[in-house]
């Protein structure tokens, strides 16, 4: 089943070139796709009319079967929520606790129950600690954690990361990729990570790859890699991994290994053959 | 020396109950006309470092000398518009410091606020942004319709703008995307080579330092734990494993293939060269 559809969609800003020209494609329901491409590529566009932020100019989006219109708008947004990209932007509790209950009080949760909700998802996101702190004695990674625990306190179908992790320090960007990972596999949430970071994009099922408007590449992360020469004519990398794979490929000589370790394993097995 | 730290300690809120001791006797020496990294953790004291290049933070006690002028606690240098000049400053984020109706106009701000005619300002403002690849067509634009990578490099055209000796920016490469980021490290590679401007940056990103600065320094905890050429710091396994540093991918796979007995030369310029090697090797 798909968690989203999307037809032939098409969106341009006043004044401007379309920003998404005819974009089609399938999401399978808990699985984990990322959308990369380029600065002003339109992946962030896509997020916003994905999550039902802006209007369509042409085409149609279904989320889990629900066509997005104005009527289904309030069902929609139940069922999807997105973590944006500025940690600042997005805290509007003046505690940990009271930005995940926000979104909860929104939804006329009994209070009875609210606090060991907050108390599941703050765990969930490891800020269980961190319940009344104030948003400026958090790390911008501690605060994505918490914009997250308040996206997934709602039980959304999917989530939807819009460059959640690309103002974070190393550290934190590790954290929160690894957190990520973690919730793919509940079949339950779909999750779409809209990134310019191409080793997240490794970890994902499909990578759906976008230049001006158009979606140019789609597929398992091993096969829009193998194409390094249309990766970089549209302005991305491509894993370091998949330079040595394919330099080691230009030589005769296969690796397949995903980190420096697997990598050097393999060549020194194959040295020691000949 | 463009910079030299003497015993600089610096404080915030010293009388309070929170005060934070963020910088401990810093003994440091920039060299001119040349890149250099400033890496550590998040919280270890390199933007507080950085602020006191251009007095925006002066030192609790100790000395910054500066471009000629000389920085201490209870002594604002006399010219400071001088000294601000000569130091630019570009913040995280500066995108987010855009403010002006037209690129024109923000870009020529900086000058005009030291003093230079309004023509002149302009004129400087046009090349400015020819260096950093807007043309002619982005003068009268509004900053607020770019994109997050075009205005950053607006920003660091404001500053490029008052034609200073010295060029700081803390972070200029986070959150672009790769293109984005290799873009914007070339223009500082250009203006060192080309413009002989000395470059200080802070990185998170060792794979830019690595490649880029030729000295590096490492702050950890508010205290210099190494400063001196970045290849000897990236490519001597003890000084990494000493200060736990995250390896720029080639360095990491010549250290996993060594690991494993490849007998491998001890500095390769590229990847390339590395294969080619290893492969040699394994075909014998």
């Amino acid at each position: 089943m798909n968690a989203i559809e999307v037809k032939n969609l098409s969106y341009a800003y006043d004044s401007q070139k379309n920003a998404l020209q005819g974009v089609s494609f399938n999401v399978e329901k808990g699985s984990y796709t990322t959308i990369i491409g380029h600065n002003g590529s339109g992946k962030s566009t896509l997020a916003k009319l994905i999550v039902g932020l802006l209007e369509p100019k042409s085409g149609e989006i279904y989320i889990e079967g629900l066509k997005m219109e104005e009527k289904n708008l309030p069902q929609i947004r139940n069922k999807i929520g997105i973590v944006f990209q500025n940690p600042d932007n997005q805290f509007i509790g003046s505690t940990v606790r009271d930005d995940i209950a926000f979104g909860l009080e929104n939804h006329k949760v009994p209070t009875s129950q609210m606090d060991s909700i907050i108390e599941q998802y703050a765990t969930l996101v490891r800020m269980q600690d961190f319940l009344n702190s104030e948003p400026e004695h958090l790390s911008g990674g501690q605060k994505q954690r918490v914009a997250i625990a308040g996206v997934l306190a709602m039980k959304p179908d999917i989530i939807v990361f819009d460059e959640a992790t690309s103002m974070l320090d190393p550290a934190g960007k590790e954290e929160l990729k690894r957190m990520i990972r973690s919730f793919h596999g509940n079949e339950d949430l779909t999750i779409i990570s809209i990134t310019h970071d191409i080793e997240e994009a490794c970890f994902s099922d499909e990578c759906i790859v976008l230049n001006e408007g158009k979606i140019v590449l789609e597929g398992k992360p091993e096969v829009v890699f193998e194409k390094a020469d249309l990766m970089r004519k549209i302005g991305l990398d491509i894993p370091f991994s998949y330079y040595v794979k394919n330099l080691f490929k230009a030589r005769g000589i296969k690796v397949h290994g995903d980190t420096a370790e697997e990598i050097a394993e393999e060549l020194w097995q194959s040295h020691s053959k000949n | 020396m463009a910079i030299t730290f003497k015993k600089l300690n610096h404080t915030y809120s010293p009388d309070m109950p929170y005060s934070f001791h963020a910088l401990k006797d810093i003994d440091l020496e920039i060299e001119e006309k040349k890149i250099t990294a400033i890496i550590g953790h998040t919280g270890s004291g390199k933007s507080t470092l950085v602020q006191h290049m251009n007095a925006l933070l002066l030192p609790t006690s100790g000395e910054v000398e500066v471009a000629g002028f000389s920085v201490t606690a209870d002594k604002k240098p006399k010219n400071l518009k001088q000294l601000r000049q000569k130091v630019g400053l570009v913040f995280q984020f500066s995108e987010y410091q855009l403010f002006e109706e037209t690129i024109l106009k923000d870009v020529s701000f900086g000058p005009k606020n030291f003093g230079v005619s309004e023509e002149e300002a302009v004129k400087r403002a046009r090349a400015a942004l020819k260096v950093v690849g807007l043309d002619a067509s982005y003068e009268e634009r509004s900053p607020l319709d770019l994109s997050g990578g075009q205005k950053r490099r607006v920003a660091i055209a404001g500053i490029l703008a008052m034609d200073p000796e010295i060029i700081v920016l803390d972070e200029p490469t986070a959150g672009l995307d790769p293109h984005g980021s290799r873009e914007m490290i070339k223009l500082f590679s250009a203006l060192n080579k080309e413009q002989g401007k000395t470059i200080i940056l802070i990185s998170h990103d060792n794979e830019i330092v690595y490649r880029y600065a030729d000295n590096t320094v490492i702050l950890n905890k508010g205290e210099v734990s190494y400063s001196g050429p970045t290849k000897e710091l990236f490519e001597n396994d003890e000084l990494v494993e000493k200060f736990n540093l995250v390896l720029p991918q080639l360095l990491e796979l010549k250290s996993q293939l060594q690991k494993k007995g490849f007998s491998l030369k001890k500095h390769y310029d590229d990847l390339e060269a590395l294969v080619k090697d290893v492969a040699k090797e394994v075909k014998r």
